[in-house]
């Protein structure tokens, strides 16, 4: 069996600061991980290959030193890894992503099963696991929270927002999984050693490698463009109410009836 | 297909090792502490991180790792619990190494690989009652009678002694021979006359046992003597340059939780309408503290570039061992008065920060046998 993994780099969001002037990400100092989901998509394919056999590659688009989650997926038990890194690829959108991940996953040959988080903790919008899904013209499980791989298909357990649904998929498919799915082992300390080594099984590909068109990648791939991000203003207004408990539960309620809102009969 | 530089070892090891002590020791530290007993638990998910092989060969089923990268680990190990990096640090080196460059082959297949694989626990015993900083005065004597030895004595102060599956004793073979008669021996669990003790109530690193041993005729068969004999103490000695770097690096450990707890600390903390770390003598000790922890890290990581490139560097191992451990324990007393009487609470981190760093000034040299040393080295004597 074939498995592809997904995997991105994102800024460690528990130390994410916003340069009030202009609006973006200040990246400078602050450290990059692999986002959290896909830690838990690499663990449903490792979980596979300890029943089964398999043969799992980690792919991974962005820059240079996206190369880390590569080698931390390699060294937690991934076979290969692939770095997509081109300045081509530079400044896609998420259609612009998915058509890069979708031809990198076409070059690398057969495949039964591709794993993804469900959303990434900064761009957020969950949308490549489905859109590499459309692309290839696979069918794709998203919100999965249990599943289950036999004979040439795969059941699984979707998230919903009422409740959740179990649905069966012929191979080849791809899941976007969440984090109540498995609890992820660590890498190994042999396979960090080897992984940052010149004998990691690890591949860079470029536009060219994947046979991707300047249109169809990067920013002139992009049907997307930012025309500008900002921090939405948070007004508040703060008022101390002070008294007895008595009064100062009567001044809140009339507050909150001034305020429209109901508070039952 | 175009190349990439990929990222430097020591770094993957860092940030892996960060986020597991993050993930999986911080918010157990304080359990494992005040259960007082050893975490097998604990041992066996380090030992699904192929830790304990971190400096063995792949060959044997290790990591391939050098020292800075095995200090690294027991660095960050070390920020989260004491006894965890303190346990891991035995089994990686002093428990494991000489069972490593001088077992037989059996000896590796039933003992070492399953050692590095955390199936059985290891454990180092040079300390008697009479001879814990002089080593002269090992009294435990091995003795040769035909194709076995014959060991009567006792240790203590033996890390892992109550758990252990195996020791690695240091013996007497030729009374006359002072250093030059001692000598490394292989004793398993188990082995009729070898007795351990009720393990010891102790101020820190809680989550390790320690107990004594005590030998009673115990017989082993020869190729149980662990080197060449007479080459005990060379052979130690040249293992020390690490055990000492390895010491440190758990200190630099220590020291960095204690700063980063005062620090926060001194943020959250208000007094006289104000964060207490707006005050003058509070931002004094943060600084303190930092400054000394980059110089106890210089130390540290440069000690450990001069071991990798095949150097013997024990003056500056020394100082390094004598330097940040002293450090460890000066961050851990600062961080008790940033914290004030919520230090002296069990319910904060710090108090066993406080109690966990005194165990750093003992192992591997007191700091002031080490001033002996270093001050030897330097030509005074
Ligand atoms: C309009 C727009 C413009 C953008 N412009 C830029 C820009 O100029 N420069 C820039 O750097 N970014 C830009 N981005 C962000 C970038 O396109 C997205 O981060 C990227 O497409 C992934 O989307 P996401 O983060 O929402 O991932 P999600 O869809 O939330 O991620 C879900 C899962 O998909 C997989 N996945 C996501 N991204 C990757 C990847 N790169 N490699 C492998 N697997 C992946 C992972 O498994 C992940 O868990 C832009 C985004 C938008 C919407
Ligand atoms: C938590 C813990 C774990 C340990 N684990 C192990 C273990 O696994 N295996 C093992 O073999 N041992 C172990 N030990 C023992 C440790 O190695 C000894 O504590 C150490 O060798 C010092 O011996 P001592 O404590 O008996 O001090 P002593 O040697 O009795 O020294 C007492 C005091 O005298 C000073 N002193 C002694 N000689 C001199 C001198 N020449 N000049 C100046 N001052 C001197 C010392 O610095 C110290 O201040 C452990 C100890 C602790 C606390």
């Amino acid at each position: 069996m074939n498995i592809v993994v997904l995997v991105k780099q994102v800024p460690n969001t528990h130390d994410v600061r916003i340069d009030p002037k202009t609006g973006n990400l200040i990246r400078e100092g602050v450290e990059s991980i692999i986002n959290p989901e896909d830690r838990h998509a690499l663990e449903a394919a490792l979980g596979i290959k300890d029943r089964l056999g398999a043969e799992i590659t980690a792919l991974t688009m962005g820059p240079p030193q996206a190369i880390e989650v590569i080698c931390e997926a390699v060294a937690t038990g991934a076979d290969r890894g692939i770095l997509l890194s081109d300045k081509a690829f530079a400044g896609a959108d998420t259609w612009a992503t998915s058509t890069a991940l979708g031809l990198a996953i076409k070059r690398i040959g057969e495949f039964d099963i591709i794993l993804a988080g469900r959303q990434a903790i900064d761009g957020d919008t969950a949308q490549i696991g489905p859109q590499v899904a459309e692309f290839l013209g696979i069918p794709q499980l998203t919100y999965v929270r249990d599943l289950e791989v036999l004979e040439g298909k795969i059941t699984a357990e979707r998230v919903l927002e009422d409740g959740c649904e179990r649905i069966e998929a012929p191979f080849p498919v791809l899941l976007t999984v969440l984090a109540a799915l498995n609890e992820p082992r660590h890498p190994t300390v042999a396979g960090m050693l080897r992984s940052a080594s010149e004998r990691a099984p690890i591949e860079v590909w470029n536009a060219a490698d994947i046979g991707a068109k300047a249109l169809d990648v990067g920013f002139l791939g992009s049907l997307t463009q930012v025309t500008r991000t900002f921090t939405p203003k948070e007004a508040r207004n703060t008022r101390h109410l002070e008294g007895s408990p008595g009064s100062v539960a009567a001044q809140l309620i009339q507050c909150l009836q001034e305020q429209g809102i109901r508070l039952g009969e | 297909m175009n190349k990439i530089a990929t990222p430097i070892p020591e770094d993957l090891i860092r940030k892996m090792f960060r986020r597991f002590t993050e993930e999986e020791i911080i918010p157990r530290a304080r359990e494992m502490d005040e259960a007082n007993e050893f975490p097998r638990w604990m041992f066996e998910k380090v030992a699904r991180t192929g830790a304990y092989g971190i400096r063995y060969s792949p060959r044997v089923g290790g990591g391939g790792g050098n020292t800075t990268q095995f200090c690294v680990m027991v660095e960050e190990l070390a920020r989260g619990s004491m006894s965890v990096a303190a346990f891991t640090a035995m089994q990686c080196l002093m428990g494991t190494n000489f069972l490593y460059e001088y077992g037989t082959p059996d000896h590796h297949e039933r003992l070492f690989k399953p050692a590095i694989r955390g199936e059985k626990v290891a454990s180092f015993a040079l300390t008697e009652a009479d001879a814990a900083t002089d080593l002269a005065g090992v009294k435990t004597i091995a003795r040769q009678d035909g194709d076995e030895w014959i060991i009567n004595g006792s240790k203590t102060w033996i890390t892992n002694a109550p758990c252990a599956d195996f020791f690695t004793v240091l013996c007497q073979t030729d009374k006359s021979k002072g250093l030059r008669g001692l000598n490394f021996f292989l004793i398993e669990r188990g082995t009729p006359g070898l007795y351990v003790s009720k393990k010891f109530d102790k101020l820190g690193t809680r989550a390790t046992e320690i107990s004594e041993l005590a030998f009673t005729d115990v017989r082993v068969p020869f190729e149980n003597r662990l080197g060449k004999e007479g080459q005990g103490v060379s052979n130690l000695m040249r293992m020390l340059g690490v055990i000492r770097a390895m010491t440190a690096a758990l200190s630099l450990g220590l020291a960095r939780a204690a700063y980063e707890h005062a620090a926060r600390y001194a943020m959250e903390r208000t007094q006289f309408g104000k964060k207490i770390g707006s005050f003058q003598l509070v931002q004094q000790k943060i600084a303190n503290m930092a400054t000394e922890i980059w110089a106890s890290q210089l130390m540290v990581y440069k000690v450990t570039e001069m071991i990798d490139r095949g150097e013997r560097p024990l003056k500056e191992a020394s100082m390094a061992k004598y330097f940040a451990s002293e450090v460890a324990c000066r961050a851990a007393d600062e961080a008790t008065r940033v914290f004030g009487a919520y230090s002296y609470s069990m319910e904060y981190d710090v108090q066993r920060f406080y109690r966990d760093c005194r165990f750093l000034l003992f192992g591997g040299g007191t700091s002031e046998i080490l001033q002996t040393i270093i001050s030897r080295e330097c030509g005074v004597f």
